[in-house]
């Protein structure tokens, strides 16, 4: 289940890739999810843990991955617990978060409305305003109501 | 500091040449299409000069700032470009908005969030393209693109139009709106987004000032990408309606009228 809290709130990361940085593990990166997370959002392949192969800026490290796919990574992986800004995301990330949404309660933070239109099935349930959102629609309408950001 | 600005940075991967025209620009977009690495190439360049293999052309001195140093990198700058990285959350305070409103910079900020204290451009907020090898087939060629391109006219009549403004300009509008049509003041750029929710299924006029409707746009964009019923006009400002309607004459309109960002 997806659940979305709008605004600031307590134990999340706002800047996910300074914080993925300090704390990612080797098998993070290897694992199936992240290599195609990693070739679908930076157009990269993983040679290894700790090198990446991308088209535009040559040979990289783990550490110069987009934001994005680290955002995604700490959402898949990270069991502290913490809620991750998914702002720090595009919206070409979108439906990778609904993906891990859909194999564990995932609570997302955001600081804009994301566009999650590009998602065939979407639901969420909005902390804010305390209700399940059943399509992108039914998101969209919620979130515009709501204040905090 | 006034008018507009040619910026190349780069290094033997990759290039990004663009304008940065007022003193506020936002780059926003996608994951991984190179904000955060513009970003990285002047702070290095920054530190270390030509030395650091990155070269930046450009006719003021480009900087960066963060967390701890946005206030005193602020008051010890004078014409010079700063960019900002999204993980610098002084962008969204009052305090911040005050400092760069006293400042004569230009603020390059990367950012997925609204920054309503902040008064930019829907002209002003970019994504970045990349178009590919260029020169060196070596070398990644990356320009910005406006993302709010708004060309198309409404050619059906509003039911309800909503003005940004509560003075002249709603008054304005208030006045020439057709008998039928229902004209309110949303009291702000800010509330506009709550107020249009409430008239859903009905034909909606919503107009604003362009030159600070910055940090209104994505949400509303989005909003009217489900809602086609919902149109915008957006002119640069209300006193621009009345300078390009031709009542006041005067060579220098024109130049004003075409070229806002070299008058403000």
């Amino acid at each position: 289940m997806l659940k979305i809290v709008f605004g600031d709130v307590d134990n999340s990361i706002y800047h996910p890739p300074t914080y993925f940085d300090n704390v990612y593990l080797d098998e993070w990166i290897t694992d199936p999810f992240s290599v195609k997370a990693i070739k679908d959002i930076d157009k990269s392949d993983v040679i290894g843990p700790r090198a990446i192969d991308s088209p535009f800026l040559g040979s990289i490290s783990t550490k110069e991955l987009s934001g994005g796919v680290k955002t995604l990574i700490l959402m898949r992986f990270d069991e502290s617990g913490k809620i991750f800004n998914a702002s720090a995301c595009g919206d070409n990330c979108a439906k990778w978060i609904v993906e891990i949404s859909k194999k564990k309660d995932l609570t997302i933070n955001l600081h804009h409305i994301m566009d999650f239109s590009a998602c065939e099935t979407f639901e969420a349930y909005i902390i804010n305003t305390d209700k399940t959102v059943h399509s992108y629609q039914e998101y969209l309408d919620e979130a515009m109501k709501i204040e905090e950001r | 500091m006034k008018g507009k600005y040619h910026i190349i940075v780069q290094n033997a991967r990759v290039k990004f040449e663009f304008d940065i025209k007022r003193n506020i620009t936002i780059i926003r977009g996608d994951s991984a299409t190179g904000k955060t690495t513009l970003m990285n190439l002047v702070e290095t360049h920054e530190r270390l000069g030509d030395e650091s293999g990155i070269t930046i052309s450009c006719d003021k001195k480009c900087k960066t700032l963060n967390n701890s140093n946005w206030e005193s990198v602020i008051e010890q700058s004078n014409e010079c470009i700063i960019f900002i990285d999204e993980e610098t959350r002084a962008i969204k305070t009052v305090e911040f908005a005050e400092k760069i409103r006293e400042s004569n910079n230009y603020y390059v900020i990367i950012t997925r969030e609204s920054l309503p204290n902040l008064p930019y451009s829907v002209e002003e907020v970019y994504g970045i393209h990349t178009a590919g090898k260029y020169a060196d087939v070596r070398q990644t060629y990356n320009s910005f693109y406006r993302l709010y391109t708004m060309d198309n006219k409404v050619t059906e009549a509003a039911e309800v139009i909503i003005v940004e403004d509560s003075n002249s300009g709603f008054e304005f509008f208030n006045a020439v709106k057709g008998e039928d049509i229902q004209c309110i003041s949303a009291g702000g750029k800010t509330r506009i987004r709550s107020i249009v929710n409430n008239y859903n299924g009905q034909k909606v006029l919503i107009i604003a000032d362009g030159a600070a409707f910055g940090s209104e746009m994505s949400e509303l964009y989005l909003y009217m990408m489900s809602n086609p019923k919902i149109s915008l006009y957006l002119p640069e400002s209300f006193e621009w309606i009345i300078l390009a309607s031709g009542l006041i004459d005067g060579k220098r309109i024109a130049g004003i009228i075409e070229r806002p960002e070299d008058h403000m």
